[in-house]
């Protein structure tokens, strides 16, 4: 044979083994085909619905919208601007108008690209494919769900037409920051409907959906730009655009809204709101009921809120001599002390802002709402006004600091240390809380037992457990900055309190009402008393713990209580006007220690009050001030912070006190004595070790 | 079929390539191919098969799936407001406050207009109603000018109502106990029932007449605290047949109750009258000192009146 018949010969069986294994491939097709109809989808009829789901949307007090989950907002094709159509047929499938749900060419181009470059995967999806995919698969790549999608897209194709196709897929895609559909994202980004995008807002728009997060043009706005970039030339190329209107858009500025509507702004409160939503509700009639859900957030305050804890965060950064190393997530979070802002109107309860971290986008856990951190000193303003209703006693009564041990049943005495480890004698109860001398704290809760404490601060709204021990008085139970922010609001009330709440009414997508908020009160505290508190803690912004509020300038009738627990792993600051309460606590998520440059201990003080004063000033900027309403049997005197006697004319330390109408300065109550080591019924687990803040930095 | 030779010359390898059949193959391999390209005949005739099949294909996937997510939301939530307005409803037809303390469940409370109180609250016998709120409290709060809406609640035996401003404020909170609540039942069926079904009244129920004989023979000072609002009287349909005196003071009054005969239909009114003038009335009536009067039972007749 020769060598010409040789190759001919080969030619010819390789044909026909060609013609074969087509013919074989073929009827595998076939079977595959028939197997992958048999669970293939079943497509809607009509298209439209696809957006059928209404979007369940949260609105702030102000009637803002906070966010929108899930729905669509269909428009037809002539409500949407030609260049972003063409923007999108360009990019994603530009032979659109041509093929018939599959381009071959494309196909097998990136067939050819996926086999034989190493490392490159092609796609060549057609709008329809991807319509399909978006409709009826998940992300799940498999040659089998690339198949059915296939064919579904080929009865798309069939059963609709180009426009309806179009239509379906320009209202579904993603483009991230929760805008689904091109008329939401054109609102979203830019602010305008659909119908108004220009070249340049329409080319970058059109790189969207590639990879929503990849390119989103708030977080990287240099690779959004290079992906407009590429849909641009994607434009010219194909004759949508000339090159000189490609470069003109490319060049022309973006006017991209500060913040894209829709998308959370305080994500620690909506997930307070979708986490007692999904409670009441489920989470189906949540995500897909299409609810209407007023809350009672100030995004005026809760921008100011986040901005000032923000700031004050970095502000202790520097003071710690944390170097920020470029650390997000997780990492930061550890590394870095976090922080909770929680801001309650006194008279009602309305959660006004809430904050419960340092970045939402890095660590989404709610610190404000997290009820593990100590209150330390914090939680005082309970126990003196557990001693003035339980004992009688009054804000001028004389009580000695000095070293005091007390036996508790069942473990070792408890010999609780004040700041600096100093003891400065006898003062009058209302300096004692002033300076926040543990010593005398000490003395009141062994006289109200830790029982009447425990009493007094559930009256007022703290709900966290609280384990019934003598060290309960230096704040050594756990509790959440949203607590305590509306447990002080019941003093701010006059002793009414109100349950903090964030949902004010609930509606169904045709406005019926599922729920509303009725702002009720309950009096559970006695206002005389508060008010004598009050009057105590307006001394602390004065001149005590937390007079750092008004060297920063706020000088709004206002009162409040510093803390810093043991260690200074936790820092507070818990201040109140006549009608908003708030609670600023910072400390590290893993409990470590938190301490300056020079290693002296970040107090509340220090940490966490100039955050308070920062959103304060903000907050009542404008506001009248407004004093505390005094109680009419409250009456002031004038008296020695030592002797609590009235003062004289000479008296050097002189503070003023606020008396009830039985109440007289410079009568001393019998002060009963010291119990007896075995009668306390509490245990005690071990020694407290609380140590207190020290005063501001002058 | 015969085995392939290898063709021995040229000649015989063009008149191969170039035969019919070979010719047909290719031609009928690349119009398949050509109009593939050019019609989309494959994936056409896919898709029309697809569209035949569809009705018999599951409705699975992420859309159908959204969808019943979607279905079971509206159900649920429908359900939940069925429910509520089922409760509102009720609510709003009752005419006493009764019937709305019977129908609110714990956790479940109705919300009605001001207005819609104010029309309970008057239909309540004066001394009832006084134990509500005090009247004169209720004016403050209407003329305040806040007052909206109104919520009752359960609360344990018993039922909290909230006067609530535009913003849901509570303006006043008001706690109907168990013990009121009873109280609210006796005096809510006196207003539609006889004097006969109610103990307060049990032997003081006089004819009509002799009770006005015996009121018309007091001065208009004294005729005008027994009865202080005589026009309220007039403005009920029908005829007093006859009138009850309450055994019991409250506060420095007496109940009194005036049964109206108006058809079939009979009803009963009660107002307070001043303590003192009302023994002193009774005693008249009974024939008696006044000071003796109270406590004692005076023979009966039949239809229950005092002789």
């Amino acid at each position: 044979m020769s060598l010409f018949a040789l190759s001919v010969r080969r030619f010819s069986t390789l044909f026909y083994a060609g013609m074969t294994l087509a013919g074989l491939g073929a009827l595998l097709a076939v079977g595959l085909f028939f197997s992958a109809v048999r669970d293939l989808p079943q497509v809607p009829e009509p298209l439209g619905r696809i957006i059928e789901t209404p979007p369940t949307e949260i609105f702030a007090a102000t009637g803002e919208r906070l966010m929108i989950i899930g729905g669509r907002e269909f428009i037809p094709l002539n409500r949407i601007s030609p260049f972003f159509i063409q923007a999108v047929i360009a990019t994603e499938d530009h032979r659109f108008w041509e093929h018939h749900g599959l381009d071959k060419l494309r196909t097998l181009k990136a067939l050819w690209i996926t086999l034989f470059e190493p490392g490159k995967i092609q796609g060549a999806s057609t709008i329809t494919q991807q319509l399909a995919k978006n409709l009826f698969f998940s992300y799940r790549r498999t040659y089998l769900r690339k198949f059915r999608e296939l064919l579904v897209a080929l009865q798309i194709e069939n059963q609709y037409s180009k426009r309806e196709i179009l239509e379906a897929y320009l209202n579904q895609i993603p483009f991230g920051v929760g805008a689904y559909g091109i008329e939401r994202a054109a609102r979203a980004f830019f602010g305008k409907p659909a119908l108004e995008l220009n070249l340049a807002e329409s080319s970058l728009l059109a790189g969207l959906p590639k990879s929503p997060t990849r390119y989103n043009p708030y977080r990287y706005f240099e690779r959004a730009k290079k992906r407009q970039q590429l849909v641009l030339a994607r434009m010219s190329a194909v004759g949508y655009a000339t090159v000189a209107e490609a470069e003109a858009a490319y060049q022309a500025p973006l006017q991209l809204i500060p913040h894209p509507a829709g998308t959370p702004k305080g994500s620690y409160f909506l997930d307070l709101v979708l986490n007692d939503l999904e409670e009441r509700y489920g989470p189906e009639v949540v995500y897909h009921g299409g609810l209407k859900v007023s809350t009672t957030l100030d995004p005026e305050q809760q921008a100011w809120a986040i901005e000032s804890l923000q700031s004050g965060l970095a502000k202790l950064d520097q003071l710690m001599g944390i170097v920020d190393e470029d650390q997000t997530g997780d990492a930061k979070s550890l590394s870095h002390p976090q922080g909770a802002l929680v801001a309650v109107e006194c008279n009602s309860g309305a959660v006004k802002a809430l904050v419960g971290g340092r970045d939402y986008s890095e660590t989404e856990f709610n610190r404000a709402i997290g009820n593990n951190r100590l209150p330390g000193s914090g939680f005082k303003p309970f126990l003196y006004y557990a001693a003035f209703e339980k004992l009688s006693l009054t804000p001028a009564n004389v009580f000695v600091d000095r070293q005091i041990t007390i036996p508790v049943v069942g473990a070792s005495d408890w010999t609780p240390q004040n700041f600096g480890r100093e003891h400065e004698g006898p003062m009058i109860l209302k300096r004692a809380l002033m300076k926040s001398v543990n010593a005398i704290a000490a003395q009141l809760v062994e006289r109200v037992g830790p029982d009447g404490l425990v009493d007094v601060a559930r009256r007022s709204g703290i709900k966290s457990p609280l384990k019934p021990v003598y060290s309960l008085a230096l704040g050594t139970s756990g509790v959440s900055p949203l607590e305590m922010a509306a447990a002080f609001a019941t003093f701010a009330a006059g002793g009414t309190r109100h349950e903090p709440f964030w949902i004010r009414r609930v509606e169904d997508p045709l406005g019926r009402v599922l729920e509303e908020q009725i702002v009720r009160g309950q009096r559970s505290l006695d206002a005389s008393i508060g008010y004598q508190v009050i009057d105590m803690m307006r001394g602390v912004l004065a001149s005590g713990t937390g007079k750092v509020v008004r060297r920063l300038g706020f000088d709004l009738p206002a009162a409040g209580k510093t803390g810093t627990s043991d260690d200074y792993r936790d820092a507070w600051f818990t201040g109140f006007t006549p009608t908003l309460s708030v609670s600023v606590w910072v400390g590290y998520d893993r409990g470590m220690r938190m301490r300056d440059v020079n290693k002296v201990g970040i107090t509340g003080g220090r940490g966490a009050a100039p955050i308070w004063a920062e959103f304060m000033i903000k907050a009542t900027n404008g506001e009248p001030a407004r004093e505390f309403t005094v109680p009419s049997d409250i009456h002031f005197e004038t008296v020695d912070a030592v002797s609590g006697e009235i003062a004289g004319e000479w008296t050097s330390n002189r503070v003023k006190v606020a008396l009830r109408s039985d109440q007289v300065a410079g009568a001393i109550p019998e002060q009963p004595a010291i119990q007896a080591a075995d009668e306390p019924a509490v245990e005690e687990t071990g020694k407290s070790t609380i140590t207190e803040e020290d005063l501001p930095p002058e | 079929m015969s085995e392939w030779a290898e063709p021995r010359d040229f000649k015989e390898w063009t008149r191969r390539v170039f035969g019919l059949r070979s010719i047909l193959t290719l031609l009928l391999v690349s119009s398949i191919f050509i109009l593939e390209l050019r019609f989309d005949w494959m994936e056409r005739i896919l898709g029309a098969y697809l569209v035949t099949t569809n009705s018999e294909r599951p409705e699975s996937g992420s859309i159908w799936e959204k969808s019943r997510q979607t279905r079971t939301a509206r159900k649920t939530l429908d359900q939940i407001l069925t429910d509520k307005q089922t409760l509102q409803r009720e609510a709003r037809s009752a005419a006493t406050f009764t019937q709305i303390a019977a129908n609110v469940t714990p956790g479940e409370g109705v919300m009605l207009s001001a207005d819609h109180f104010r029309k309970l609250y008057l239909r309540l016998a004066p001394s009832i109603a006084h134990e509500v709120i005090s009247p004169f409290e209720l004016l403050g709060i209407v003329s305040g000018g806040l007052w909206r809406r109104t919520y009752f609640e359960k609360s344990g035996a018993g039922m909290v109502i909230y006067l609530l401003d535009a913003n849901n404020r509570v303006l006043q909170q008001l706690e109907l106990g168990s013990m009121l609540l009873s109280q609210l039942k006796r005096g809510e069926v006196a207003l539609a029932e006889s004097l006969d079904q109610l103990p307060i009244f049990e032997n003081r129920i006089y004819p009509a007449d002799r009770f006005f004989n015996s009121l018309e023979s007091f001065p208009e000072d004294v005729r005008r605290i027994v009865v202080p609002q005589p026009e309220t009287l007039l403005e009920v349909p029908g005829q007093i047949v006859r009138v009850g005196i309450s055994d019991e003071t409250q506060s420095g009054f007496i109940e009194l109750g005036f049964e109206f005969s108006n058809g079939a239909q009979r009803r009963v009114v009660l107002v307070q009258g001043h303590e003192w003038a009302v023994w002193r009335l009774r005693s008249n009536l009974e024939g008696t000192d006044m000071d003796n009067a109270p406590g004692r039972n005076g023979d009966q007749n039949e239809d229950g009146t005092r002789q």
